[in-house]
């Protein structure tokens, strides 16, 4: 048979792709709803684990029963501050914004989107929210989680698809480059708002911490989206500061 | 051939990166930490057998204008489709995640099609099975050897477990930038020439 | 001028073998003389030149989310394919060129041998199209001007390491590490010099 003929050349190929787009089509539409409640506990984990809540060990539904136990309530707020709507915190059906992606573009005025940054305050009053950027080889993303105070720190968990081992991953696996952020503060209306220094962050300086070693990308993109959002984001904690403020006097 | 001399060949004599300079990019990219080593020398060996057992299948088939895009796409489906079922299960799901950064790099990893351009396309299915679990052998060696090493001198530690810095190293931060993986390799290839004389270049 | 600090930038800075350390095996195995390394240098400079461009108008009018808009359909996201369209876009392309290269320089063919299916896995090319993505430009314009800036980065990269390796020659390498040893080392050296172009922002 004649292998090389333009007809059977184009069958060929139609016929490789058809099936290649058929099995991995199945697989995807099969494995979603599994693959998605994997990917919602560990979300969820990262947030506990943000706001110093000990995960390790916990299955899937420990993870959900711990968020459900600790979460008071969540919504969306607009780049304006005001609130777009509630999520779910009940713990049969927990709702969490999860498309950081969208949200992404959504704050760089691209594609279809509409602004509704996720805010999930914990029932002792600490807030967590999200943040999302370009690291070197792929997306970096993660959790803030901020005191009832509306600008220390409580912890931060942060997580990426494809940064080196050993060195721009360090930002996941390095639990000291995670413990620098505890305690510090939000520089709220000044640039910038947060910052990871190269070469080390000088003494007392409130809003900064020491970049990876050998990872200036990673640590760049990850100070990149912390920045982007928390200037999304300042608008409601300004609300939130001035309402703490108005209550103390 | 013989099959044993299909399957031993490629980890010593004829290793895919100390004497055919294939996979480089990966091996300079996951040789940091031994841990990240050893996940991506696991993953190469299954996706370079198994691609190279379905295209041996395939080989008499195969239009020779497209050969390349069908090698990658069935490449690509694979590494997806194993990525795909690892993520769906529970206790899978940690697994993955250590795997699924290195999904492009295994795609593109040049032993998987070298060997499916060099092997796989001219020999029955199972000496190509062999033949792919053998060089994805031979090339995770190669990168537990300079992972060792780096992760070593590069961060005091073995699988993160710390080693060198209680006896007061400070680790050589040059030791994890990529230029001193190619020196380690330059290394390797001395070593390894130095015993078998016969791989010297003239 | 951003034109020219782009194309500058993209040559040097972030050149793809020193900063990246992308497209290593086909950079270190036809590296032996300058003139077959300029003609895969060449080959790589066309290769980019077209995917690039052409993966660039997919992700703006067919991947990246919201790029569906004029078809209708704003909320549709199909990043996730963004992988596998470029890595099919890229060995379609190859394997043209392959073919042209075939019909116009068997000379040139011969020579390049298993290299040439083997850019279609040369990370420098994927590389390419992935930090497209991305970079975000904002015009075909600056990815074309990217395409090329870092097409003669790598164009560069491999003259000079032949040009090294012809001068080598006549130089006394022990034995063992005569041919791809030293050449490992040699180019680690080179990574290490780079490495001074990489905290100039322009």
């Amino acid at each position: 048979m004649n292998t090389n003929g333009n007809i059977y050349t184009i069958v060929y190929t139609t016929v490789i792709v058809v099936i290649v787009a058929g099995i991995l089509a199945a697989a995807a539409t099969f494995l979603k709803p599994s693959q998605q409640a994997n990917i919602k506990a560990e979300t969820i984990s990262q947030m506990l684990q943000a706001a110093q809540f000990e995960t390790a060990g916990m299955n899937n539904v420990q993870k959900l029963d711990k968020y459900a136990a600790e979460i008071d309530r969540a919504f969306t707020v607009d780049a304006q501050g005001a609130k777009v709507k509630d999520l779910d915190v009940s713990r049969g059906n927990i709702e969490l914004e999860d498309g950081l992606k969208a949200q992404n573009y959504a704050l760089a005025g691209k594609g279809g989107y509409t602004v509704g940054l996720p805010v999930y305050i914990l029932k002792d009053g600490v807030t967590v929210i999200p943040c999302y950027g370009a690291g070197l080889w792929g997306p970096v993303w993660g959790y803030l989680a901020i005191e009832p105070d509306g600008c220390t720190i409580k912890g931060a968990y942060f997580d990426h698809e494809s940064e080196t081992a050993g060195l721009g991953a360090r930002i996941k696996d390095d639990p000291a480059f995670r413990s620098q952020f505890v305690g510090k503060k939000i520089a709220w209306g000044q640039e910038p708002r947060f910052d990871i220094i190269k070469g080390g962050a000088p003494a007392g300086q409130q809003n900064a911490i020491d970049a990876i070693t050998g990872a200036t990308m990673t640590s760049n993109g990850l100070n990149g989206a912390i920045n982007n959002w928390l200037k999304a984001y300042e608008p409601y904690f300004n609300g939130i500061i001035a309402a703490k403020a108005a209550e103390e006097e | 051939m013989t099959l044993k001399e299909t399957f031993l060949n490629p980890i010593l004599k004829g290793n895919p990166i100390t004497v055919l300079v294939l996979g480089i990019c990966s091996s300079l990219a996951v040789t940091v930490t031994l841990k990240g080593a050893l996940v991506m020398a696991l993953s190469v060996t299954v996706v370079c057998g198994l691609s190279s057992l379905v295209m041996s299948l395939l080989r008499k088939g195969i239009p020779n204008r497209v050969r390349i895009i069908v090698q990658l796409v069935v490449v690509a489906m694979m590494v997806i489709l194993v990525d795909q079922i690892l993520k769906s299960f529970e206790a899978t799901y940690a697994i993955d995640k250590q795997l699924s950064v290195y999904i492009g790099l295994i795609i593109t990893n040049c032993i998987v099609m070298g060997r499916i351009e060099a092997f796989a396309l001219g020999n029955k299915p199972w000496p190509s099975f062999l033949d792919g679990v053998a060089n994805g052998t031979g090339y995770g060696l190669i990168l537990i050897i300079v992972a060792f090493f780096r992760e070593l001198l590069g961060s005091g530690t073995l699988f993160g477990i710390d080693i060198l810095n209680r006896l007061g190293y400070v680790p050589n931060n040059l030791v994890i930038l990529p230029p001193f993986a190619l020196i380690l390799l330059g290394c390797i290839v001395w070593v390894q020439r130095s015993i078998q004389k016969d791989l010297q270049e003239k | 001028m951003e034109y020219l600090s782009l194309f500058v930038k993209s040559i040097f800075v972030d050149n793809m073998i020193f900063a990246y350390f992308l497209g290593m095996c086909s950079f270190l195995a036809v590296s032996k003389n300058v003139k077959t390394a300029a003609g895969l240098g060449v080959a790589v400079i066309a290769v980019l030149l077209i995917t690039l461009p052409v993966n660039y108008l997919l992700n703006t009018y067919i991947l990246q989310p919201g790029a569906l808009k004029w078809a209708g359909l704003p909320d549709v996201d199909l990043s996730f394919l963004s992988f596998i369209v470029f890595i099919a876009v890229i060995a379609a392309i190859v394997q043209i060129v392959e073919m042209v290269v075939e019909k116009f320089s068997p000379e040139l063919y011969s020579s390049l041998g298993i290299f040439l299916p083997l850019i279609a896995v040369n990370c420098a090319i994927l590389g390419g199209s992935l930090f497209m993505q991305q970079k975000d430009f904002v015009n075909i314009g600056e990815a074309s001007v990217y395409a090329l800036g870092s097409g003669l980065g790598w164009f560069l990269a491999i003259v000079s390491l032949a040009a090294i390796r012809e001068k080598m020659s006549y130089s006394n390498v022990p034995p063992a590490l005569k041919g791809l040893g030293i050449t490992f080392i040699t180019v680690g050296l080179m990574g290490m010099a780079f490495m001074t172009f990489m905290g100039i922002s322009l």
